[in-house]
């Protein structure tokens, strides 16, 4: 394999970077610890293949793909794919869960104007 | 939770209206609403209007929810089905705000619910009369029926009216669940397979005054698509009978 010096370079601080912007944001508590796990493990999976490019050779001859980019790309896009349903099923939640709030609040409100308005009379 | 509704006399009815910009349809209501017969009692379920929908409900002292975000109709409907559940109301009615719904109807909606049905729909196309809707639309109406017809074996001639009366029972049903957007079809499918008896009433509506229909040409077809598989579900779906009480 011959990547050059300066592509791995940058690959390596790239990843680096990533893996402490991360750290950072669950440290600021902008970035909930547990939606961010599986970004801190993508994030040191990058910083493993750029610092040992061999091991996307070896996973490339597990999965038997003859070109190692795309054994990379389908572990990628199959990780993105995951990735986006468990969003989506987050999404749905909290939808769920907002039009319920939204509903009793509204209740709440309605009731205590009521109570208010007659208690005024 | 106490119930002494046992006797006919003391049973509880709601009138539920959800309206969004509604403002210019709200004040015919009402008055219908007045003339109408039976005792009743009626919520607006204003699901965030931009318009001074709010202010003309406490002008005409009819008790208004205001959603504090807008939920979509189901959302706001669903709304005044859970106030129902609350207050311990045994028959709703839900009626648009936008003037398509007589309120002359409601007396006999609320007989067939009394004579033991769960699910009373106003239906258009009984005796068709009065605004039969589009061409196209009555297509999109005739192939629901026809879907609905194939999947629970019960014709219902006008599964998309929003003009329905419930029973206890469907209340509860509703207030636990209840589809976000075009959700009439679908629940007739779920009270269907919830074992419920639901029938049709014949009813003539009009053609809108104001505002516009929350269907436009654009979404058609997304309607189409998201109604059929939303049946299909909730035609495998388990029965879902509230479990509180």
């Amino acid at each position: 394999m011959n990547m050059s010096g300066t592509l791995r370079t940058s690959l390596i601080i790239g990843s680096i970077l990533f893996f402490v912007f991360i750290i950072n944001m669950i440290r600021t508590k902008k970035l909930e610890l547990k939606y961010a796990l599986i970004w801190i493990l993508t994030s040191l999976s990058f910083i493993i293949m750029s610092v040992f490019p061999e091991t996307v050779f070896m996973v490339a001859r597990i999965l038997e793909v003859e070109v190692a980019a795309n054994a990379l790309f389908l572990c990628i896009i199959f990780l993105l794919l995951l990735m986006v349903f468990a969003l989506t099923v987050a999404v749905s939640r909290q939808a769920i869960r907002t039009k319920r709030l939204v509903q009793e609040l509204a209740l709440l409100k309605a009731e205590f104007e009521e109570k208010n308005k007659t208690s005024k009379q | 939770m106490k119930d002494n509704n046992n006797n006919t006399e003391s049973i509880k009815t709601l009138i539920i209206i959800p309206a969004y910009n509604e403002s210019e349809n709200l004040p015919k209501l009402f008055s219908a609403l007045i003339e109408a017969e039976g005792d009743f009692d009626i919520i607006v379920i204003n699901d965030c209007s931009r318009d001074n929908t709010e202010a003309i409900c406490i002008n005409h002292n009819i008790k208004v929810v205001s959603l504090p975000v807008n939920l979509g109709i189901g959302g706001a409907v669903q709304t005044g089905y859970r106030y129902a559940l609350y207050n311990n109301y045994d028959i709703a009615i839900q009626i648009d705000g936008d003037g398509q719904h007589d309120p002359k109807f409601i007396p006999y909606l609320i007989k067939r619910i009394k004579e033991g049905n769960h699910l009373c729909i106003g239906s258009r196309f009984i005796e068709n009369e009065g605004f039969q809707s589009s061409k196209i639309r009555r297509v999109g109406i005739k192939y629901f029926s026809w879907l609905i017809k194939l999947l629970t074996g019960t014709l219902i001639t006008d599964p998309t009216s929003g003009y329905r009366a419930c029973s206890r029972e469907v209340i509860k049903l509703f207030a636990n669940d209840y589809p976000k957007d075009y959700p009439e079809p679908e629940t007739v499918v779920t009270v269907l397979k919830n074992k419920l008896r639901v029938s049709e009433m014949p009813v003539i509506m009009n053609a809108r005054e104001g505002g516009k229909s929350s269907i436009t040409s654009l979404k058609g077809i997304y309607y189409m698509i998201k109604v059929t598989i939303a049946i299909l579900i909730a035609s495998i779906s388990r029965k879902t009978v509230a479990e509180e009480d």
